[in-house]
């Protein structure tokens, strides 16, 4: 990837959404497409948010954004709108990102006349759109709730690429979709990126889509940076305990590649009671008094590999919960409750 | 046997939503229905609720608790069943619980409605509560202030507290987090091998299917295609359809 010229270069990004810092220091960079770079984290981690940031949908409370070395927190009218083409972004929620009022060709033919970039044959361009999202242009004349929700995520992107963008935001796009409908939204993914050399990040909770669509991987919690690398080697060999629990929570079909499950008691915190020291480690099953009481820096672990975690270097190197403890799995409690508190959990 | 069905149909005029022709689910035991979304999954569910009657389907064929047919059973003893021996978790618990009323107020009252007195539907619930984990306080709160995962969780208390024989889980992880979702297919486990419950669990996702179920049925446009032993199905599927399914699910190690 070119560190030295990059499509996009997130430095110590924050954003405050009332008392909340949902997005806290974070940095990134996305090379000209075609390239991918996966936003991994589950709800509450600030992915979408920091998505919705580097495009200007909600105000950053500090840090530099660089689109093509420009400055976007700065910028403001035609430029701003310039950006605002170049940038485009697909919602999760396939439901209400199309209008229900409007037929699909008509919401993507009003793209491109409000950006002036079709006047005459506005519907050859639609119909060229909805095809290379491998949609029938005959349902340009349809209404979102007649799609299904596959077909209208398709339609979606195909909104997106009406203007021609550099970078796409896609943020959690098959969240709600089910597996087959997913694969082909990736399969989609994947063309486009081929075809238009496209730079994207994907926001997904799930590991296994940034292994099959992204070169880079960088993991939030609670709105930093836990670790961030080319993807196949962080899934490889995983430096934060946390990217180990995110791995080992994917469903897997070959019970011989099952892994030991990391279980993360208490649910995810909210960002509105950060604990002080590292802000993972009361869920961590890794934790040594040095994470309660300082926050640790991201660092490097191995050639373009970084991790914000005190044992990081030892988690890199092969250290698992519970190896030290002999493995030990909790019993179910005598109060009757169903899993015991313990860390591991053998499936 | 538990629960079993035969020759079901489910049907809107003359369309065929879901046909049936046999599928068992024992005490201790969890089986998958897979397929995708309009497959016929969700309405096979509703039919033994006995729910699909009122969303305007007609049904026909057997489906039996314990040997006795639920099919034609007044409304009043079906509502006895339902809920209470039989109970059902869903897609997205936000919808399931009624948003004005604390959550300890939607477990009592369900509790109350199938015969317990205040004090035994309060007790239970606490104690369903932390069976699933979850903190007595809970009770207290709106369903408004607890995330997908909880809610999912107290759905589960809820079946727990009703001393609830067979469940029916609807897609209850496809809205969740991975991590959260795998704690909830560790809960469903463990309600199969300490209560005994028998569990028919309805996904789109083959790998969900493949770390929860013992045995799994694949419909496919309202048909059951294909049943068997989870992971003879999946090392060896015999359909077309169920090698698409499991060509979709993206892999770690792709």
């Amino acid at each position: 990837m070119d560190d030295d010229n990059p499509l996009l270069a997130v430095r110590d990004l924050r954003v405050t959404l009332g008392p909340v810092t949902a997005v806290d220091g974070v940095s990134l960079t996305v090379a000209a497409g075609p390239f991918g770079l996966a936003i991994v984290g589950e709800s509450g981690s600030g992915k979408t948010t920091l998505g919705r940031a580097i495009l200007r949908l909600v105000p950053a409370a500090g840090g530099t954004v660089l689109f093509d070395g420009q400055d976007v927190l700065a910028m403001r009218g035609r430029r701003l709108r310039e950006y605002r083409r170049a940038a485009q972004i697909v919602f999760q929620d396939v439901d209400n990102s199309l209008d229900p009022r409007m037929r699909v060709g008509a919401a993507i033919g009003e793209v491109l006349t409000v950006h002036g970039l079709a006047r005459a044959a506005v519907g050859d361009r639609v119909a060229g759109l909805l095809s290379e999202t491998a949609l029938d242009p005959a349902l340009a004349g349809r209404y979102p709730h007649q799609l299904s929700g596959g077909q209208r995520q398709r339609a979606a992107i195909a909104r997106a690429l009406a203007v021609s963008p550099r970078l796409l935001v896609l943020d959690e796009p098959t969240s709600a979709l089910d597996v087959t409908a997913q694969a082909r939204i990736l399969e989609l993914v994947r063309r486009l990126r081929a075809e238009r050399e496209l730079a994207y990040l994907f926001i997904t909770h799930n590991l296994a889509i940034a292994g099959e669509l992204c070169e880079q991987t960088t993991v939030l919690y609670l709105g930093r940076v836990a670790e961030t690398g080319p993807t196949s080697s962080l899934l490889a060999t995983p430096a934060h305990p946390y990217t180990l629990a995110l791995l080992s929570s994917v469903p897997e079909l070959d019970p011989a590649r099952r892994r030991t499950r990391i279980a993360l008691p208490g649910g995810p915190l909210s960002a509105t009671t950060r604990p002080p020291g590292c802000p993972f480690h009361p869920r961590c099953p890794l934790a040594i008094d040095t994470c309660r009481v300082s926050v640790p820096e991201l660092r490097l672990v191995a050639p373009h590999r970084q991790v914000a975690c005190h044992r990081g270097h030892e988690v890199h190197a092969g250290l698992r919960p519970g190896a030290d403890s002999a493995a030990k799995t909790q019993p179910a409690s005598d109060d009757g409750s169903l899993g015991g508190p313990g860390h591991v959990r053998r499936r | 046997m538990k629960l079993q069905l035969r020759d079901l149909q489910v049907r809107f005029g003359e369309e065929l939503a879901a046909s049936v022709a046999a599928l068992d689910v024992d005490a201790g035991e969890i089986v998958g229905l897979a397929g995708e979304s309009g497959s016929g999954k969700s309405m096979t569910i509703q039919a033994v609720l006995g729910l699909a009657g009122t969303a305007g389907a007609t049904v026909s064929g057997s489906i039996r608790l314990d040997g006795v047919e639920l099919i034609g059973m007044s409304p009043a003893r079906l509502r006895a069943i339902r809920g209470r021996r039989v109970a059902a978790i869903f897609q997205s618990p936000g919808l399931a619980f009624n948003p004005v009323f604390r959550v300890g107020t939607i477990m009592t009252r369900a509790l109350r409605l199938h015969g317990l007195s205040a004090a035994e539907a309060r007790e239970r619930a606490d104690a369903a509560l932390r069976s699933v984990l979850l903190p007595p306080e809970l009770l207290r709160r709106y369903p408004s202030q607890l995330s997908g995962g909880q809610l999912q969780r107290v759905a589960i208390a809820l079946a727990l507290a009703l001393r609830a024989e067979v469940l029916l889980a609807d897609e209850p992880t496809s809205a969740l987090d991975v991590t959260v979702q795998a704690e909830v297919l560790g809960l469903l486990r463990e309600l199969r091998d300490t209560r005994g419950m028998a569990i028919l669990f309805v996904s789109h996702d083959l790998a969900v299917i493949a770390e929860l179920c013992d045995r799994v049925a694949v419909m496919r446009a309202g048909e059951i295609i294909e049943q068997g032993a989870t992971s003879d199905v999946i090392a060896s599927p015999r359909h077309d359809y169920t090698r698409e399914l499991l060509a979709a699910v993206p892999r770690l190690d792709a």
